[in-house]
């Protein structure tokens, strides 16, 4: 029958190209809430549920609330506030970004082989799209132009790194008290950021990082 | 005997769907839409007509449609429709069906050049360019699938314990092909993020665009061949979705041509919900696909075993 938690890592797989290729600003927003919901339902397949206790159950519902709703729909209204243009303006283009996206899958497979990590019950999956979310996130975190997808390449990085913790750790969900003060980080970053955005949109005509690199006194 | 009621349904029910998905917009849209009946009507008033052809056309014009249209049938004839043995079937069909396709459509454009329109001319070059990277996902599939089960040709695909289902052993990965081969199905058969089938400007159009000057049984062959493809391609899709196999032939039947049913009701939601992409978008979408299906292969490898 098929496994519930490797559909869940291809759909997260999946999200990482799309995320890759898309060229709207909107799109790519809705994509990561996506990944977000998928990423945090994994742990939740990933293991026996009989050895689950109620308080990683309970992190694991504040989790997919905040990377699944919270910090999309922040990310969706500072878009809206602040007028961006739709398009993501990528610094390395869509098909490169694509074919980046392979190499980077073919990469991890091979840490991974390489790596020799004892994965409950042959998830080889697990730490390919583990990394490979990672390091698209740094990907997409550098490539593009815009601060607010830089802020989407960060959390991409993030849900990899969920994901490795998520890989490492086995039985215990002690990891997740660490991941969620990580996640709190974020959430905060995020909403300064909105914050942020809003003032030097409403100083400067555009929020494009490269012309803050230009600035002079 | 199953089989060649299956193939029979099939080519019955073959114009009928496509009004699902009309009928599917124009519910979206707030509007009745036509009859589900209507393409049967398009058909009947098609074949009734005579062909007018240009005098400056050759014999190719001619042959375009006619065979696009049998190479279309082909296909269904060599596919496991409904969970049957297909009609016809040996070892590496595949191959010989998709370069039958490509043959169809190389006639299509051939006959789209002879009337020297520039528009149609067009109209061939996308189609060329688009199919041309289509064919590098269809081709991964089938890399693919013979990496899975070791086999070439459909009927082995389809049935025996290793089948090519979400159910088997593979179910998981399986997801990233169904999507790729969705996207390839939107391309091969002109729906809508790559084309719209609706438009009515001829700039705008890849597969119309190519069929302006046909008229009549002409044009009635080409609509019958288009829909055929369609019902390939979705039925394809079906037999990866369904993980069912039920013993009794007309319930595994009303199951397949279910999910079929549904699949076009799908490509209807997403006609009316997307709009079309730019044309130099398109490329990015198709090689989308097949950035999926490479994904799947590099994680098929030994390299991780």
């Amino acid at each position: 029958m098929i496994q519930i938690s490797d559909a869940l890592l291809s759909l997260t797989l999946l999200s990482v190209l799309l995320s890759l290729a898309s060229n709207r600003l909107m799109a790519l927003v809705k994509i990561m809430a996506f990944q977000g919901i998928v990423v945090s339902l994994i742990p939740l397949f990933l293991e026996h549920n009989d050895g689950m206790a109620i308080g990683s159950i309970l992190f694991l519902q504040v989790m997919l609330l905040i990377k699944g709703f919270l910090i999309p729909g922040f990310i969706f209204m500072a878009v809206q506030k602040i007028k961006i243009k739709r398009e993501v303006e990528p610094i390395i283009g869509y098909h490169a970004s694509v074919f980046a996206g392979l190499i980077f899958i073919l990469i991890s497979a091979y840490i991974a082989d390489r790596l020799h990590i004892a994965l409950p019950d042959e998830h080889v999956l697990l730490m390919i799209t583990a990394i490979t979310t990672l390091t698209s996130g740094l990907f997409l975190l550098m490539t593009r132009r815009k601060a607010i997808t830089q802020v989407i390449g960060y959390l991409m990085m993030e849900n990899g790194i969920y994901l490795i913790g998520t890989a490492l750790a086995k039985q215990t969900h002690t990891q997740f008290v660490v991941e969620f003060g990580v996640l709190l980080d974020i959430l905060v970053g995020i909403m300064i950021m909105g914050i942020i955005l809003h003032n030097i949109n409403s100083a400067f005509d555009d929020v494009d990082t490269a012309l803050l690199g230009q600035l002079k006194d | 005997m199953e089989s060649v009621l299956a193939f029979c349904a099939a080519v019955l029910i073959a114009p009928m769907l496509p009004a699902v998905i009309q009928k599917v917009k124009a519910l979206f849209a707030g509007k009745q839409g036509p009859p589900l009946l209507i393409n049967y009507y398009t058909v009947i008033k098609l074949f009734r007509k005579g062909s007018v052809y240009s005098t400056s056309t050759s014999f190719v014009f001619q042959l375009g449609p006619v065979v696009g249209c049998c190479t279309s049938l082909m296909m269904l004839l060599f596919f496991p429709l409904a969970g049957t043995a297909p009609l016809f079937s040996f070892h590496g069909d595949v191959f010989m069906l998709f370069y039958l396709m490509g043959l169809g459509r190389f006639f299509t454009i051939l006959a789209a050049l002879d009337t020297a329109s520039p528009f149609e001319g067009m109209g061939a070059a996308r189609e060329a360019f688009f199919s041309t990277l289509a064919e590098g996902t269809i081709f991964a599939i089938l890399i693919l699938f013979f990496r899975f089960s070791g086999s070439l040709s459909f009927q082995e695909f389809f049935t025996g314990t290793n089948a090519m289902n979400i159910g088997g052993e593979h179910g998981a990965l399986l997801l990233l092909v169904i999507i790729a081969l969705y996207i390839v199905m939107l391309t091969e058969n002109s729906r809508v993020p790559v084309d719209d089938p609706a438009t009515h400007l001829e700039l705008t159009m890849i597969h119309e665009v190519m069929i302006l000057d046909h008229s009549g049984p002409d044009l009635a062959l080409i609509e019958l061949g288009a829909w055929f493809k369609l019902l390939f391609y979705s039925a394809f899709l079906s037999q990866i979705l369904n993980p069912l196999q039920l013993a009794d032939p007309l319930m595994n039947g009303l199951l397949f041509f279910g999910i079929v049913t549904l699949i076009y009701m799908s490509v209807g939601v997403v006609e009316s919900i997307t709009a079309r992409f730019r044309m130099n978008l398109v490329p990015k979408f198709i090689l989308t696909s097949f950035a999926l299906v490479f994904f799947v292969i590099i994680l098929t490898m030994e390299l991780i075993q």
